[in-house]
């Protein structure tokens, strides 16, 4: 009986705690949280598995929120051409701007082998805002930073994009 | 076989486990009743927990402060308000049971007969039909105490599930969750939370409402010096909760009991124009800024709602037949937008 219990309400095992923290403390949105406050967004966050070449989101689905990678390798692959735009692994992370709006997903992300991700969902960071503002203004402050470095990346490539010859020469 | 016939077998055997489920809840229905009450009373007290956690409670202390709260208010409202709704009822069953009531109505009809004799309207006999008419609503709320004695008994079951509702919802939640497969999880997830935010907004609009109402209800009926102010302030406030029919039904009752009283039936327009103020406040100030809008239904909706719940299960189905018909109109509405979004990316992609 206290199995079944233990399975049913016990969400993570410590071990598996202090491994997601590991991971946690290395994604930049929750770089500026302490120990007592990664325990709490670790509390919200939901563990999948996935196994080879299975769909984690296709491009144009609703999407929610951040996936953080646990372990595997997952590609974003822009479709219909089947473009593959990036192969991330274990600590990275991706969907992050779903966090903001539910704008469709912009890419597909398909595991390459078998994964454990991490999900953080916008309504469970609503909720975490309600009960914690303070924690939620850290999360929210280090999304923007995410996603402005994404931003200046962006803009770096387009600049190089632009000193190319062949584009240069086009404009 | 054809992919067509694989979709057919799969929306039967959905279907047979649904209809699996429903038999099973109607099975253990007076279980089932608990459960949707105490959830429904851990929507409306949610927000209080996390307002409690936002200013550094643990969840648990959280709950525990609520319900030390709630036990304080109602031995508070048990210390106060019950010996006045006592004596006000006991005061109101003399009435009925004096001759006064009896007076008052062969009165009238003599009145009628008088005035409309040329209908052919005689042998009326009021007072037997009155009398037949109180004794079947008698028996009836005879038959419906043993519903509130059984659930005097599950007032310690209710705030039993109320209290680790509101300690581990989100723990039920997540495991609920976590019981999706990966495909359809994310889907679920934002439907729910979408779902909970309107109803929970919907619930507790509703219950505050109800409380303004009673009060105002209960200030303009003491200004207007009717005897059982208080009890038909009361009532006025909760049947409010049911939409259209209750402010009415509240209304008539006042002024059908004011005039047995009273004999008068000058009284009639002025409880009238209280309770259409009430209502015009209600409908103007207080609706606007504490119900939300969201959940707004059709009138006839409503209505057939609420003749379904009471049909069903009395008093008490009318009074969660709206909510219940507002979490279902929002899953179907959220289901059917989410469904587009996700059926339009896949002809997209089978077109492609």
């Amino acid at each position: 009986m206290d199995s079944i219990w233990g399975n049913i309400f016990k969400p993570f095992k410590k071990e598996d705690d202090d491994e997601i923290r590991t991971i946690l403390k290395k994604i930049p949105v929750f770089k500026d949280l302490d120990n007592r406050e990664l325990a709490r967004v670790e509390r919200i966050l939901h563990r999948r598995t996935y196994h080879p070449s299975e769909i984690i989101f296709s491009q144009g689905d609703p999407g929610f929120g951040m996936y953080i990678i646990e372990s595997g390798i997952v590609s974003i692959v822009l479709m219909p051409s089947e473009h593959r735009l990036a192969e991330l692994s274990e600590g990275e992370f991706f969907g992050e701007l779903t966090l903001l709006d539910e704008s469709p997903r912009t890419a597909s992300a398909i595991s390459r082998t078998a994964c454990k991700m991490l999900c953080f969902f916008q309504p469970d960071l609503f909720d975490l805002i309600n009960r914690d503002p303070r924690l939620g203004v850290k999360i929210m402050f280090g999304l923007a930073r995410t996603i402005g470095a994404r931003l200046k990346y962006t803009n770096e490539c387009i600049n190089a994009l632009k000193d190319l010859p062949a584009v240069s020469g086009a404009s | 076989m054809g992919n067509s016939s694989v979709r057919w077998i799969n929306i039967l055997f959905v279907l047979a486990a649904l209809s699996g489920v429903g038999v099973f809840l109607v099975a253990i229905g007076s279980l089932v009743k608990l459960v949707i009450i105490s959830a429904l009373l851990a929507y409306i007290l949610d927000p209080l927990a996390s307002f409690l956690e936002s200013r550094w409670m643990g969840r648990t202390a959280a709950t525990s402060v609520i319900f030390i709260g709630i036990t304080g208010i109602g031995a508070l409202f048990l210390f106060l308000a019950v010996p006045l709704l006592a004596r006000e009822i006991g005061s109101l069953q003399d009435m009925v049971s004096s001759g006064r009531a009896n007076a008052m109505i062969t009165r009238f009809e003599s009145f009628l007969q008088g005035k409309l004799s040329f209908l052919g309207i005689q042998d009326l006999d009021l007072v037997a039909k009155v009398h037949t008419r109180m004794s079947d609503t008698m028996n009836w709320l005879v038959s419906h105490v043993f519903d509130v004695v059984s659930l005097l008994t599950d007032l310690i079951i209710v705030p039993f599930i109320v209290f680790f509702l509101l300690k581990d919802g989100r723990a039920f939640k997540k495991h609920l969750i976590n019981s999706l497969p990966n495909r359809h999880f994310e889907f679920a997830l934002n439907l729910l939370y979408k779902m909970e935010v309107q109803l929970g907004n919907y619930l507790r609009g509703q219950f505050l409402d109800a409380i303004v109402v009673g009060i105002l209800s209960t200030i303009a009926l003491r200004i207007l010096g009717i005897e059982y102010y208080f009890v038909f302030g009361a009532l006025a406030g909760l049947a409010n909760l049911v939409p259209y029919l209750g402010p009415v039904a509240g209304a008539s009752l006042t002024i059908i009991v004011s005039l047995f009283k009273t004999g008068d039936i000058a009284m009639a327009p002025y409880i009238a124009l209280a309770f259409i103020l009430v209502k015009l406040i209600d409908d103007a100030l207080i609706q606007p800024l504490i119900v939300a809008k969201s959940v707004d239904m059709h009138p006839l909706v409503v209505l057939l709602a609420v003749i379904i719940g009471g049909k069903f299960f009395g008093i008490l189905g009318m009074l969660l037949s709206v909510p219940a018909a507002g979490f279902l109109k929002v899953a179907i509405q959220e289901g059917m937008a989410n469904y587009r979004k996700y059926a339009g990316r896949i002809s997209t992609q089978n077109t492609l």
